[in-house]
């Protein structure tokens, strides 16, 4: 690479006005967060995959039953199951995002500049989590809506609809950026805690996979009803239909109302950001 | 300004920085010196908040960092050049700095420009070269046009132009009444770029005065000779009270205790030859050596202090 020459002349305060610093507030923060978070490929790589898999495993999902439709009872496919099946794999990807949003920072040396503009800490923790918030929303949203429209083709031959006026309909198809919201959230608050890619992947990954389909199929009263209360078990309730079950946990339980299920994720994710943040404040970066 | 009091950081029970106690002064350039392993990034760590001190205190302008509502406007801060996300470009890396001060994208320009980046503000930060990541940090760190600026290595991996172009920059900002802070390893550097040293071994200082102090205190300034008739003018001079005679070959005299001119006086009455005849001065690096001789960390067993070629080499 050629180095490039630089300019000779300092920067004289008096030769041109004083640069305008203002103080810093949550909202310059957030700014800044979103900064990061759109120039950088990977997040629109991951979005855009993540999105994908929604049509992608809906028309999947949609055509294999399609062949069985004539011996399936009425009232079998419900519109929203289908339209969000790639709710599984999307999930792995956006949380995987919001490991490495954060995680990246401390691998990358990136941290040390965050946190120079930011010495009070926790606000820009929290920035962050709102911008990755709401690029899952979107994400989730926009996903849900392309798997809507993958599986329209379908909805004659099934028997089947989306509609908005049906309130489990309309909870499963905002429930699903809900949910992902949520899972990033937590997921982001274990990448905070952990500070390492690796080790924040795959205890998102562990936890979801792993350890809640171990503790679900356990045939013992009293661990399945814990199973219920691990974080994607409680929100899968909020897309869960009742009569065909959720695309996204093992778990069964119908013990928690699927608001009571979402706020129990929600609890566990400000519980893993609460954790992030103090150990946060302590540390040395 | 900065002020340092007591500041102490252990790890463990290995203690880094052992009770510093120092101030660096607007309007100069403070070196802060030492060899590798010294403490030194762990101190610019800590006066930026990044490490917190396991006893003491340090403030800049008058305050904890944490506590000033625009630090950046307050403090520059380079502390290493790989501070930054390696697929950010150049750009906006520094916007997304500048954001959180809601400092314009002019402004972001304008360091792009000061620091040579402008060509390069669209490639990815991770394919930048060690001196470009340099320029990128010092760039990031003149964002809010602070009073006092913190470096750590700025000159590590500048190419020759480069290290000039950093040495002018930071005498003319010292000259505009700004306080600047950098540490090096390189003797050499400072000795062309610092006012003052704070040089400091093992975690503690161990000077901490102008840069002519500093030299000062390796020794008296000597006097070489080179003539044919050195037992002649070894006996002359040994006649005289202070003088203490060294002879480094076979016509070589370097003479402390006296000046070039009293030893041509000398000579000249004497009727002896001098081939040469030069003030010898204590060189900085013989300081920093002295100074440091005790606490370099890592020191291969078979260097003599004084053969090390410290000076002038890069990392």
């Amino acid at each position: 690479m050629t180095t490039a020459t630089p300019a000779t002349s300092l920067p004289a305060s008096r030769t041109r006005p004083r640069t305008v610093v203002q103080p810093v507030s949550f909202g310059r923060l957030v700014a800044s967060e979103w900064v990061k978070i759109r120039s950088l490929r990977s997040t629109w790589w991951t979005a855009l995959l993540a999105v994908a898999f929604f049509p992608l495993m809906g028309a999947m999902r949609a055509s294999s039953v399609s062949g069985i439709a004539d011996d399936a009872p009425d009232d079998w496919f419900v519109g929203p199951v289908y339209a969000t099946s790639g709710l599984t794999l999307t999930q792995l990807v956006l949380s995987g995002l919001a490991v490495v949003v954060i995680t990246a920072e401390y691998r990358t040396g990136q941290i040390r500049s965050t946190l120079a503009a930011a010495p009070t800490r926790v606000p820009v923790l929290l920035a962050k989590l709102v911008v990755v918030v709401g690029l899952v929303l979107a994400t989730g949203l926009v996903g849900s809506l392309a798997g809507w429209a993958s599986v329209a083709p379908w909805f004659e031959k099934l028997q089947m609809t989306v509609d908005l006026a049906n309130p489990d309909h309309l909870r499963i198809m905002l429930g699903v950026p809900l949910y992902l919201a949520a899972m990033a959230a937590l997921a982001y608050g274990i990448g905070a805690i952990l500070r390492s890619s690796a080790a924040g992947i795959a205890t998102v990954l562990g936890l979801v996979f792993v350890i809640e389909p171990a503790f679900a199929y356990i045939p013992w009263k009293p661990v399945q009803d814990l199973a219920t209360l691990l974080p994607s078990a409680a929100g899968g309730r909020l897309i869960t239909h009742d009569a065909t079950g959720s695309v996204i946990s093992g778990s069964q339980g119908t013990v928690l109302g699927p608001w009571e299920g979402y706020g129990v994720l929600v609890a566990w994710a400000v519980a893993a950001v609460v954790v992030g943040a103090v150990l946060l404040r302590r540390r040395d970066a | 300004m900065i002020e340092a009091i007591g500041l102490t950081k252990r790890y463990g029970d290995k203690t880094v920085v052992d009770h510093m106690d120092f101030t660096v002064q607007p309007g100069k350039v403070t070196g802060f010196l030492g060899p590798n392993g010294a403490g030194k990034s762990t101190t610019m760590r800590m006066v930026v908040g990044l490490d917190r001190p396991s006893a003491g205190s340090v403030t800049v302008n008058g305050k904890p960092y944490a506590q000033h509502r625009a630090p950046l406007g307050e403090v520059g801060v380079l502390l290493d050049a790989k501070a930054v996300h390696g697929g950010r470009s150049a750009r906006e890396h520094l916007l997304a700095q500048a954001t959180t001060h809601g400092i314009g994208k002019r402004r972001v320009e304008e360091v792009m420009e000061l620091t040579g980046l402008t060509p390069v503000a669209r490639q990815r930060a991770g394919r930048f070269s060690l001196g470009m990541g340099q320029r990128l940090g010092i760039a990031a760190a003149l964002l809010g046009d602070p009073q006092t600026l913190i470096l750590d290595e700025p000159v590590n991996g500048l190419d020759p132009e480069g290290v000039l172009w950093v040495r002018t920059l930071l005498r003319g900002l010292a000259t505009e009444g700004r306080t600047v802070f950098l540490s090096s390893h390189l003797m050499s550097e400072m000795a062309l770029t610092a006012d003052h040293l704070i040089v400091i071994g093992r975690g503690r200082i161990v000077a901490d005065a102008p840069v002519a102090d500093v030299v000062a205190l390796a020794g008296k300034p000597a006097v070489r000779v080179r003539t044919p008739d050195v037992r002649r003018l070894a006996a002359l001079l040994a006649t005289r009270p202070g003088i203490e005679l060294a002879s480094t070959g076979t016509d070589v005299l370097d003479v402390t205790g006296t000046t070039a001119p009293e030893v041509a006086a000398l000579a000249a009455s004497a009727g002896i030859v001098l081939h040469e005849l030069a003030p010898v001065q204590a060189s900085l690096e013989d300081a920093y050596l002295q100074l440091t001789g005790d606490s370099v960390e890592y020191r291969s067993t078979a260097a003599d202090a004084t053969t090390r070629p410290v000076a002038g080499a890069h990392r």
